[in-house]
């Protein structure tokens, strides 16, 4: 387990790229007015393993940011599950989750989301959203948002979806004389852009669509 | 250009062509009339090779070639359009990437050279101007936001994009006020050519008023029930289905 601390007024940048086997865990503390960004890829379809990434942050100074995006290709047998778990300790903080994953193959994927918001910390504005997308029949993605508020001036929002490759965007793109194969890949692209987009380092941003390409091809 | 020969199609199991004969020449428009559940549509959907229907009998050969061994994509390449009813909806996807995957597509299919983004983007702004469709709805996701009309009007352009031989259009028509039906039915008529054919699907006269058809064919049960000249729309619009198909 590694442990972090954003100190105070710092900003912070963590870019995970998950490894198969790896079991990763992180334990993050954010002092006041902290901002900090974890980016999370699982695009490592090397090895059919179970792993799991862990991210367990909690703001304990007040103004702090939280921004989590993750995207993952899960394929053959892989099994992983992504876990976050923010806590909102003191007022006036904020957290935004957008996570996206597809499922090939027999992949199993999870997503659980907890998100605690303490008695005492008013003011929280807390986002989660998860969107998947299964490729195959044989492919499953559990997805678990957890939310307890237990502070009552607050906003906060939670969504999740799963769903498949929409055939009448496949059939339509056909018609137009693009493959199923290039009409799947351009579909993928625009399921993980907005994530993508969230990274804003133009090198980081090409190695992951050159990752993602290559698995999807 | 094609040619339909004792078509029969059907969907889970339920018949809905049930014998179509069609010729139809290059430099011919032929409008396909009929009541709701004729199976206008459903003629639209298995020329361009829709997964959910299965023809059980009978051919279509389109430029001598015979068109239900294709893939939807290879009907397309070979120059088959459709013009859907209802548009999809790609969000996430530009029409700058969709276009320029499926112009490229079609000129590999053709063994000509793709674009490069130069060429690409001074073609769609060409065909753009032809059917008045704005700069910032091209820039958009397909069809993501747009209005009834837009969708119609950027189902025109991209017909425009790929110059088809044959152009199917779906209800076009529906769901357009009288002005952009104007500009959609011009942008059709200015791409029409002696080299192309096009078969109009529509409910209403209305359309031919702007896209006149040199044969209309009712579709009732299944099957063109008559042909005639474009007078024969008008007579329809007088008589409604019921007084043609018992006539």
């Amino acid at each position: 387990m590694q442990e972090i601390i954003v100190h105070k007024g710092e900003k912070k940048h963590l870019v995970i790229m998950h490894v198969a086997e790896e079991c990763a865990q992180w334990q993050i503390k954010q002092e006041a007015d902290s901002v900090l960004t974890v980016h999370v890829f699982c695009l490592d379809t090397t090895a059919d393993t179970e792993s799991s990434v862990i991210l367990d942050i909690e703001q304990i100074g007040e103004h702090a940011e939280t921004y989590i995006y993750g995207l993952g290709i899960l394929t053959g047998k892989q099994q992983i599950s992504v876990r976050t778990h923010v806590k909102h300790s003191v007022p006036n903080g904020k957290s935004n989750q957008l996570l996206k994953f597809a499922v090939r193959d027999e992949a199993k994927g999870s997503f659980v989301g907890e998100l605690i918001v303490a008695p005492h910390a008013q003011h929280t504005e807390a986002m989660q959203t998860n969107r998947n997308v299964l490729l195959s029949p044989t492919a499953t993605m559990h997805t678990q948002p957890q939310l307890e508020i237990y502070a009552d001036d607050v906003k906060c929002s939670h969504g999740a979806t799963t769903g498949q490759i929409d055939e009448s965007a496949l059939f339509y793109m056909q018609q137009r004389g693009i493959a199923p194969d290039e009409a799947r890949r351009l579909l993928l692209a625009a399921f993980f852009h907005d994530v993508q987009t969230t990274l804003n380092e133009p090198a980081v941003e090409d190695r992951i669509q050159r990752k993602i390409e290559k698995i999807i091809l | 250009m094609l040619d339909i020969r004792n078509l029969h199609a059907s969907i889970a199991g339920k018949e809905i062509l049930k014998g179509i004969n069609l010729h139809i020449s290059a430099g011919e428009t032929h409008a396909i009339m009929g009541p709701n559940g004729a199976g206008k549509s459903t003629l639209s959907a298995v020329l361009a090779g829709h997964p959910a229907y299965t023809v059980t009998e009978g051919e279509v050969i389109f430029r001598g070639k015979n068109l239900l061994e294709m893939t939807p994509e290879v009907r397309a390449r070979e120059g088959l359009f459709l013009s859907f009813q209802y548009p999809v909806e790609i969000p996430g996807v530009s029409m700058t990437n969709f276009m320029r995957a499926a112009v490229n597509a079609k000129r590999e299919h053709n063994g000509l050279p793709v674009l490069n983004a130069g060429e690409f983007l001074k073609l769609m702004r060409a065909k753009r101007a032809l059917v008045e469709l704005d700069n910032k709805l091209a820039g958009r996701s397909v069809n993501e936001g747009f209005s009834g009309g837009e969708k119609k009007r950027n189902e025109i352009f991209q017909m425009a994009m790929l110059e088809p031989c044959l152009s199917i259009l779906d209800e076009t028509d529906s769901g357009l006020d009288i002005d952009a039906l104007r500009i959609v039915a011009e942008g059709v008529n200015k791409l029409h050519n002696e080299t192309s054919a096009t078969i109009v699907i529509t409910h209403y006269q209305r359309l031919l008023d702007y896209i006149v058809p040199d044969f209309v064919h009712i579709l009732a049960d299944g099957q063109i029930v008559r042909t005639g000249g474009k007078e024969l729309a008008l007579e329809l619009e007088q008589t409604g289905y019921a007084g043609l198909v018992n006539n």
